[in-house]
């Protein structure tokens, strides 16, 4: 019959449709395999998808720690110690073994390892050290890389010239002392330093982020964008080979879906879980390290309008928030409260101060009174709903709102998503909003004043509060001049206590970052920094 | 047939040149300064505006707009901006595993939900009949998120039988069967509305048909129920459906997305959100292209499959 002929024809083409549907299916799979060293393989799940990973163009603190396992700096830090052992983290050396500083701190002189290969063979040297360096600063070299001189542009604004004196010895020459240096060279999250291999980079070009090249503890193996980035470990370490064989980040951004990868096994180590669900874990076996890197939860407040540009208005917020039982209460103590402006892990930090302004509610209303607001006032402040490093924004908020409704202040809470949020903030403070917030820092003091200088004012750079103060300028000028590090440091203090009272910044928590470890993670160190160190850790079985 | 599929495709070419418009202006609208964003807060403001000259983004969005067309009409989607590569590199990997999950999905909710329809007209008003849409009437109003923590809970926490999410094992990944392993969770929940709604509608159409008069006529001459059902309201039944299937594919392409960031499965929705982290623009306008393409291609597949079951259909074209 002819019906039943079209039918059969029919059904044969709709089983060629199911084999090619089967065929693609089948054929988007693969991936490579190798049991060998799958059991000594350390699977960390991380928040987001890491940007690229060059490691001076590459920006977050994501990204920074997954390419401070493949590449080193001149200048390091020891991240072998907990924040109780060391509040601030000590510079140590790395692909330099030590520096000399002129008396009047216009020349580093670093005297630099010898012996040690790249990745791909090639000899570390001071030409390498050269070429990097000029690929972040040195316009005219043909391997300047705008972006890696955008995102490392603080490190080297003072830099005048660069000397390679032998094989071994490299010459940095300033226009005017810059005592944050060293300290800003070891560090990373927007660029960092990380000496990249010469040949990879004449090979590769801008495409290095797909094949980083560098003298770290591990070497690149893979990455599958959205997946993972996986490394291995370089048996040539010159600090001494890592225990690990492998390390495999694993971007998995939903909080609750990290939690559930370690409890099934998938992951051994998660960043940020979900405050919730850290006593559970806890009581299952898994263990919660935390830290004090330097990082802080503060608001910008608008000090271009009435009323924040009032200081006993800053002052009366600053004694009416509750941060013990916001860090507490709220946030199950993953944070600690903060009263200065500048986090403990870094070498500002006052050690010995009473906090300038405690919770005082009565004081509040009294400062509020002084400055012509008896009945206090309405404002509107600002944050995200989430976001790398702001916790739970949204119900920190909501508690900082009733704090001020206690003293006479009506707040209107602003939510944005957060990429929208980094953006809005960047641009100033909009007029009407009273404080926007956010979270960041860094362990070099310096960030106070890419915080609050009158030529980072936004939109060209993160002074999004409008904040001048020439008073502060001439202490941070006096501390960046300062050629011996108490000198510096001193007037580094000085600075943070004259913030601290100002409080361009109003400081809410210090974030203690906690990293749930399962049961077979050894010697998993979490220092004062926003990153780590992996060539110490070890799997059991 | 051929008639048909030259009007469809002529308005499917429009209706993608619109969708080209609105997304290359909308993402204009994405806050933020794409040069800014890749050289850092720090950099100075000469340095961001010599990134913008060179990357065209100082010149007018028309002229901007008439640059993207005319690379996408000689099959140039660009370059990312953040990553430097050509965007088809990293767009097409990701659009393939959105469609090994969408396809997946749909597999399962095509399998499952019209031989459930079928079963529960056949025997409507039995116990299977109320159970069978009790259970999808519940499956079509889990919010996905909560459905996919829950599956997350039982099936791979408490019984340890699927992983929690990723497409490959990170320790070791493996090939197809490792894929598959991590899939079957993914798909079945992402397949949940869409089965839900194909047999609730399989269902509804198949008791139609079988009130007809001409049914009716068949059971009078002693035709057997089987070949009824099969036979005779089977033809009848399929093309209603298939068009029910072609509206499911493109609500499961967008859901998909919700259950890609549970199971941080790697698909398209995932690498749009880091791209308008990053303000990639050629990234995130490809991204939205595509999805747009892969609507109209399957209103257009359904179209004809309907057209091609359905005999009155090509008559009347």
């Amino acid at each position: 019959m002819s019906s039943s002929k079209r039918l059969g024809k029919r059904s044969a083409r709709y089983s060629a449709l199911g084999l090619v549907a089967a065929l693609a299916l089948t054929a988007c799979g693969g991936g490579s395999g190798s049991n060998a060293s799958a059991n000594n393989t350390l699977v960390i799940g991380i928040e987001s998808e890491p940007d690229i990973l060059d490691p001076q163009g590459g920006g977050g603190w994501v990204t920074y720690r997954i390419s401070h396992q493949m590449f080193d700096g001149l200048v390091a830090e020891d991240l072998s110690k907990p924040s109780s052992e060391a509040a601030v983290t000590d510079l140590a050396p790395g692909l330099a073994t030590s520096w000399d500083i002129s008396p009047d701190g216009l020349t580093y002189t670093f005297h630099l390892r010898q012996g040690v290969k790249f990745h791909d063979g090639t000899e570390f040297n001071a030409e390498a050290v050269d070429y990097n360096i000029r690929r972040m600063w040195d316009k005219s070299a043909p391997q300047y890389n705008a972006r890696a001189a955008g995102n490392t542009t603080f490190v080297w604004q003072h830099l005048s010239a660069v000397d390679v004196l032998d094989n071994a010895t490299i010459k940095l020459t300033l226009d005017q002392p810059f005592s944050p240096l060293l300290r800003l060279m070891a560090q990373g999250g927007s660029g960092s330093t990380g000496i990249i291999s010469p040949t990879a980079l004449k090979q590769y070009g801008d495409a290095i982020a797909d094949h980083p090249v560098g003298t770290g503890p591990f070497k690149f193996e893979e990455r599958v964008r959205g997946e993972r980035v996986s490394m291995v470990r370089n048996d040539d370490y010159w600090g001494g080979a890592p225990k690990l064989d492998r390390v495999v980040f694993k971007p998995i951004p939903d909080a609750s879906a990290r939690v559930a990868s370690i409890r099934s096994g998938e992951t051994d180590i998660i960043a940020v879980p979900t405050p919730d669900s850290v006593s559970g874990l806890q009581s299952d076996g898994f263990e919660m390290v935390d830290a004090t890197p330097p990082h802080v939860w503060f608001f910008s407040a608008n000090m271009k309008e009435e009323p924040m540009k009032n200081l006993k208005v800053r002052q009366a917020i600053s004694y009416a928030i509750d941060r013990k039982s916001l860090a507490t209460d709220i946030l199950k103590d993953t944070a600690l409260p903060a009263y200065q402006v500048q986090a403990p892990a870094n070498t500002g930090y006052l050690q010995s101060t009473d906090p300038e302004y405690p919770y005082d509610p009565d004081k509040a209303k009294q400062l509020l009174a002084e400055a012509g607001y008896p009945n206090g006032f309405t404002t509107t402040i600002e944050t995200s709903v989430d976001g790398s490093g702001q916790m739970i924004p949204v119900p920190m908020a909501e508690f900082i709102k009733q704090n001020l409704e206690k003293v006479g202040i009506t707040v209107n809470i602003k939510t944005y998503e957060w990429i929208s949020y980094i953006s809005h903030f960047n641009a100033g403070l909009e007029p009407g909003v009273g404080m926007a917030q956010m979270s960041w820092g860094m362990s070099t003091p310096y960030w106070l004043s890419i915080e609050t200088n009158s030529s980072l004012i936004a939109p060209n750079g993160p002074n999004a509060g409008y904040y001048q103060n020439a008073d502060l300028e001439g202490v941070i000028a006096q501390a960046v001049a300062a050629t011996d590090e108490d000198t510096a440091n001193k007037y580094w203090e000085q600075a943070n206590q004259m913030a601290t009272a100002d409080l361009p910044m109003i400081p809410i928590v210090n974030d203690k970052s906690p990293y749930i470890l399962s049961k077979r993670v050894k010697n998993f160190v979490l220092p004062s920094e926003e990153w780590y160190d992996l060539t110490k850790v070890e799997l059991g079985s | 047939m051929i008639k048909l599929l030259a009007k469809r495709s002529s308005s499917a070419i429009l209706v993608l040149l619109g969708v080209t418009i609105i997304v290359f202006f909308l993402v204009q609208l994405v806050p933020g300064d794409p040069a800014r964003a890749i050289l850092g807060n720090g950099a100075t403001d000469q340095a961001v505006q010599s990134l913008r000259q060179q990357l065209g983004l100082n010149d007018p969005l028309v002229a901007q707009y008439m640059h993207y067309l005319g690379g996408l009409l000689t099959g140039d989607l660009g370059n990312s901006v953040n990553l430097g590569k050509p965007v088809a590199d990293v767009i097409v990997p990701r659009l393939g595993n959105t469609l090994i999950l969408t396809v997946a999905a749909l597999v399962i909710s095509v399998g499952l939900g019209v031989p459930l329809g079928l079963i529960a007209a056949r025997y409507q008003y039995s116990i299977f009949d109320r159970l069978a849409m009790a259970l999808s009437l519940a499956g079509a109003s889990l919010p996905v998120y909560w459905a996919a923590l829950a599956a997350i809970a039982v099936f791979s926490l408490a019984l340890n039988w699927f992983p929690t999410g990723g497409m490959y094992n990170a320790r070791m990944p493996g090939g197809t069967p490792d894929l598959l392993n991590h899939l079957i969770l993914p798909a079945t929940i992402a397949a949940l509305v869409p089965l839900a709604v194909i047999a609730r509608l399989t269902r509804s159409v198949v008791i139609d048909t079988l009130n007809q008069d001409y049914i009716r006529v068949l059971r009078a001459s002693g035709v057997s129920e089987k070949s009824i059902l099969w036979k005779h309201a089977g033809r009848n039944v399929l093309p209603p459906v298939v068009g029910i299937v072609g509206l499911q594919v493109g609500y499961l392409l967008g859901g998909v997305i919700f259950v890609e960031v549970v199971f941080h499965w790697p698909g398209l929705g995932q690498q749009l959100y880091t791209s308008i982290t990053a303000h990639d623009l050629p990234i995130i306008q490809a991204g939205i292209l595509f999805i747009a393409l892969m609507f109209v291609v399957i209103n257009l597949l359904t179209d004809l499959a309907v057209a091609f079951l359905d005999p009155r259909g090509e008559v009347a074209s």
